[in-house]
């Protein structure tokens, strides 16, 4: 089985999808992995934590140039695997496919992108119909995206999550408590985890101007750090041009790992090495040079708009 | 590369040059994206998004403490016209000052139902400045004083005055070959994952016209979706020392998600991704037709 799946690896990482069957196999064995893992996975340092991908495969093929090929280097990833990008199959499959072959050496907890709503909308339900011809792929993924952890504690030191805090949680032992296993809800906490953000504007608690989601000030930051005696938070889900941004006197940093988001904004990405003893350092990557990642050059095409 | 696309893009490159040496035109060097024809220097500039420190910085001066998630704010679009010194230019910055005045209030998605009863309003600051960032920009006009042949002119004004002369979009000098082509995208946001707020400019050049539209599209998803066109159109005419005719033409439409399925069509958002397929379901809000004059 390591054979074929290594066979596979190494296809994945020429950006050649697997065949629908091949996909049913991977997710079902993924399956039985993360069915075990806590709501709240616990890492060992050290580690690399990454942002949010997007279906940027090449520019995360530049990222593993950067932090090192898995398993040599330990990786937790944020979310967000799918979605926007042009590769958003490749991309997860190949983060999925590492994940069985070797998990103790990857960690994958789930963004908001993995949902079978949000990926409707925004790419990947679209990307597998066009690459497979059915939407059977989506499905398979979309079952195991119920799967992912919400969450992972690093030497009990570091809490990293994709989205942030929820008025709804104090404690890690209320994440441990949830049942994962389901699309992700429209509010509570797991849907909080997944979706909030930190906000200079407000100490406490905000609402957002569209009349759902919360953000949250330095206050709550705080509180939860003390009361769960964890040094500081590390979360994803919002772009940052410099690759990584600190907030509240450095107790919560956003690492964002898709370099020229969309394929268009001209930023840097990050991603954030903790060592043995959690000693940062923060590696910021440019995107992959056009010509090696497959996309036409970026001169539009005339177009006889009205 | 194959060598007969190689030979395809070399003719097509030739057959590029014809049409411009038969306009007069020429493309802009040094590394700059653009053409002069016919007395027009236009020019666009694609820049990355502003970094933190920027961002800081326009939001002092905007007074605001949030903006487009990216912002596009090096990039510039602008046409001059250079014996008038007529310049019409489209950047980010004069957009997010028409909508830090327009000031709408904020579009509640469709998860805000269910949320109110989460809400603790004692203990809560619920934001309310339109995230949408709908601005009611149309471009920004000026009269150049560096030109030379306008500096005895300096005390020339624009107005755009009320027209009834809509651009002919049945137009045969718009189907003429294109000469020049771009799209410069100003600000866009994904309203954290509901939808998006983008707005771009695009504008095509043939050898009798320019063509410009400014567009403003948003979609707030299961809530509204709008779009705010500006179409602007130039025809050269004989004399490119004579002052330029510039008709716009500006069409709000907006619709809710609710009213469409009223009316039958789709609801969903993935039936919105691209908002040519909908602009003509969208009920016109405004529309306005002026016609640039520059008085002395």
């Amino acid at each position: 089985m390591s054979l074929d799946l290594d066979v596979q690896i190494e296809q994945l990482k020429r950006c050649e999808p697997l065949t629908e069957a091949e996909v049913k196999a991977l997710c079902l064995k993924a399956m039985e992995i993360l069915v075990e893992e806590s709501n709240v996975q616990r890492v060992d340092a050290p580690v690399t934590i990454c942002g949010d991908i997007h279906g940027q495969f090449y520019d995360m093929k530049e990222l593993f140039k950067v932090g090192g090929d898995c398993p040599k280097t330990n990786y937790l990833f944020l979310g967000d695997f799918v979605d926007r990008g042009f590769y958003s199959v490749e991309t997860f499959l190949l983060l999925l496919a590492l994940k069985v072959r070797y998990p103790d050496r990857i960690t994958l907890i789930r963004g908001n992108h993995e949902s079978r709503q949000i990926t409707q909308v925004y790419g990947f339900y679209d990307e597998c119909l066009r690459k497979y011809g059915s939407v059977n792929v989506w499905r398979y993924c979309t079952d195991i995206f119920d799967y992912l952890s919400l969450s992972a504690l690093i030497d009990n030191r570091v809490f990293s999550v994709h989205g942030g805090l929820s008025p709804n949680i104090n404690t890690l032992d209320q994440i441990r408590i949830i049942d994962r296993k389901q699309e992700v809800p429209h509010d509570g906490g797991m849907c909080d985890l997944l979706w909030s953000d930190p906000e200079d504007v407000v100490d406490g608690w905000g609402i957002s101007p569209r009349g759902a989601g919360f953000l949250f000030g330095g206050n709550v930051v705080s509180s939860f750090n003390r009361v769960n005696n964890i040094d500081y938070i590390c979360r994803a889900h919002q772009l940052v041009m410099e690759g990584y941004k600190w907030m509240f006197n450095n107790q919560i940093v956003t690492v964002w790992s898709a370099p020229n988001y969309c394929y268009r904004c001209g930023n840097v990405a990050a991603i954030l090495e903790l060592d043995d003893d959690l000693n940062k350092r923060f590696r910021v990557f440019d995107a992959a040079p056009q010509e090696s990642r497959g996309v036409p050059a970026k001169k539009p095409a005339p177009d006889y708009f009205l | 590369m194959t060598a007969e696309d190689v030979m395809v893009s070399e003719g097509a490159v030739d057959e590029e040059k014809r049409l411009l040496q038969a306009s007069s035109a020429e493309l802009l060097s040094d590394g700059r994206r653009g053409l002069r024809i016919k007395g027009w220097i236009i020019e666009s500039i694609n820049a990355p998004i502003l970094r933190s420190l920027d961002r800081d910085e326009w939001e002092e001066k905007l007074d605001t403490s949030h903006l487009p998630e990216m912002v596009f704010g090096k990039s510039c679009f602008s046409l001059l016209h250079e014996t008038t010194g007529t310049r019409l230019y489209f950047d980010a910055f004069d957009a997010l000052e028409g909508w830090k005045q327009e000031a709408l209030p904020p579009v509640e998605v469709p998860a805000a139902e269910k949320w109110k009863y989460r809400r603790n309003p004692s203990q809560e600051v619920i934001l309310d400045y339109d995230y949408t960032f709908t601005t009611p920009y149309h471009g920004s006009a000026t009269i150049e004083p560096n030109v030379e042949s306008a500096s005895e002119d300096r005390t020339c004004h624009l107005n755009w005055e009320n027209c009834d002369q809509q651009i002919d979009l049945n137009a045969p000098e718009l189907k003429e070959p294109i000469l020049f082509y771009d799209e410069v995208i100003l600000y866009e946001d994904e309203l954290g994952d509901n939808g998006v707020s983008l707005l771009t400019v695009k504008v095509r050049v043939m050898p009798k016209c320019w063509f410009l539209l400014l567009r403003f599209w948003l979609r707030v998803d299961g809530a509204l979706m709008r779009l705010r066109d500006t179409r602007i159109c130039c025809s050269f005419g004989d004399d490119a020392n004579a002052k330029p005719v510039i008709i716009r033409e500006i069409t709000w439409r907006e619709a809710t998600f609710q009213s469409l399925s009223m009316n039958d069509l789709p609801s969903h958002s993935a039936a919105f991704r691209d908002p040519n397929q909908i602009v003509h379901r969208l009920p016109i809000v405004s529309h306005k037709i002026h016609k640039l004059e520059v008085t002395q």
